[in-house]
């Protein structure tokens, strides 16, 4: 949601113990999550105020860092489309098309 | 900080009957720790057995420092308890039941019972008798929290609500777990309410406590892994520690445990077309450890 520009930089998050009451979630969850989102570099955490929306999402650095991060859901695709008994060429085009049409979306809310 | 509960080498018979077999554990302040096994595999009795209700055959079980079956009063006072089954007089009406159970402490904060009754719609004037069974385990709950205990033990406690009310009820014990020192144990069959609610949990089978860890690390310890090859996979696949295997030719989908990176790294070297990894769903993990 920060990535996609649902929620602005500088936004305040709600409180540990706020977001686990509301959501019925163990606190130490929440806390763990924020915590791995500041170390990527997504939230800041302020002395003594909320923790805030980073100005620009310091994405780690390499491509192939970035990469990595998709590993698992890579690995259940392509098993899927084996047992599909697809093609790579056809997995591939399958990709093509749904990233060109996330593009063309991009580009209406772009010109909206 | 001392753990609210250790338990070392807990165990407990009944007649020749070994219920429960050698438990390790312990509940540090903070904790919210969510006890799992099928009816019968002891969690009453231990969840019976850290209150005091009932001594160990053999073990101990200390709660605040005190061996739980000579808890001194102070200790007890620190304690709160919903029973799987209530045990509310049909005759009071919840006020007087209330009233009853504050009278028991020297502590009690009859504005947390107040604003639970509203929040809950529990009707403090209506008689025990006539609340549905859903009101009556509200009203067993709050009577479990008017004293403001540290250690909260509920075994079972949302089976009769209905989904809003458990999810109030979920709500309200996270409230009382995020104020650091006070811990929380609970039984429950809702396996993601578990999930949901705990850091840490127990899992009992036949007496035997399986697991007892954190959440995050059963989870990577247990997980399901696909294997695909274009030449037929070997009857043995290479799998260490497995829980149950479906082999089918070209596809190998099994759950194992004691996952690490070094059985990956062992199975990549098998040259598999693929080998992927998959999380299970801590009711997923429970099926698993059961089958």
């Amino acid at each position: 949601m920060v990535a996609g520009g649902q929620i602005a930089a500088g936004t305040e998050l709600p409180s540990i113990r706020d977001l686990a009451v509301k959501q019925a979630v163990n606190p130490m969850t929440i806390s763990k999550a924020y915590s791995l989102l500041e170390a990527e570099g997504v939230l800041v955490r302020n002395r003594g105020k909320p923790m805030t929306v980073a100005a620009q999402p310091a994405f780690p650095v390499h491509p192939a860092a970035r990469a990595r991060q998709l590993e698992s859901q890579l690995d259940q695709l392509v098993l899927a489309a084996r047992q599909l008994q697809l093609t790579q060429n056809e997995l591939i085009r399958a990709l093509r098309s749904r990233w060109s049409r996330t593009d063309a979306s991009a580009r209406q809310r772009e010109t909206a | 900080m001392h753990p609210h509960v250790s338990a070392k080498r807990l165990s407990k018979s009944y007649g020749k009957n070994r219920v429960l077999n050698a438990i390790d554990a312990e509940v540090d302040p903070g904790e919210i720790i969510g006890v799992l096994g099928k009816n019968g595999a002891g969690k009453t009795t231990l969840l019976e057995l850290i209150l005091g209700f009932t001594a160990p055959t053999d073990g101990l079980v200390q709660v605040f420092g005190h061996e739980s079956f000579r808890m001194p009063n102070d200790a007890k006072e620190r304690i709160g308890f919903v029973p799987q089954q209530e045990e509310l007089i049909g005759q009071l009406s919840a006020r007087d039941q209330v009233a009853l159970i504050a009278s028991f402490y020297r502590h009690w904060d009859p504005v947390l019972v107040m604003q639970l009754s509203e929040r809950w719609e529990v009707n403090l004037g209506e008689r025990v008798k006539s609340m549905s069974v859903g009101q009556r385990q509200k009203l067993s709950i709050m009577l479990a929290l008017g004293h403001r205990p540290e250690l909260l033990v509920l075994d079972e406690p949302v089976a009769s609500l209905d989904p809003i009310a458990r999810r109030q009820f979920l709500e309200q014990i996270i409230e009382v777990a995020s104020e650091g020192h006070r811990s929380v144990v609970f039984s429950s069959h809702i396996v993601s309410d578990v999930e949901r609610l705990a850091n840490q949990i127990w899992i009992l089978k036949e007496g035997t406590l399986i697991w007892s860890g954190d959440l995050d690390s059963l989870k990577e310890s247990i997980v399901r892994v696909r294997l695909y090859s274009e030449a037929p996979i070997p009857a043995d696949p290479g799998l260490t520690g497995t829980l149950s295997v479906e082999h089918s030719g070209k596809h190998v989908v099994a759950v194992v445990s004691h996952w690490n990176e070094s059985q990956r790294a062992r199975l990549s070297a098998l040259a598999y077309e693929t080998v992927a990894v998959e999380p299970l769903s801590l009711e997923e993990i429970f099926l698993a450890l059961h089958g």
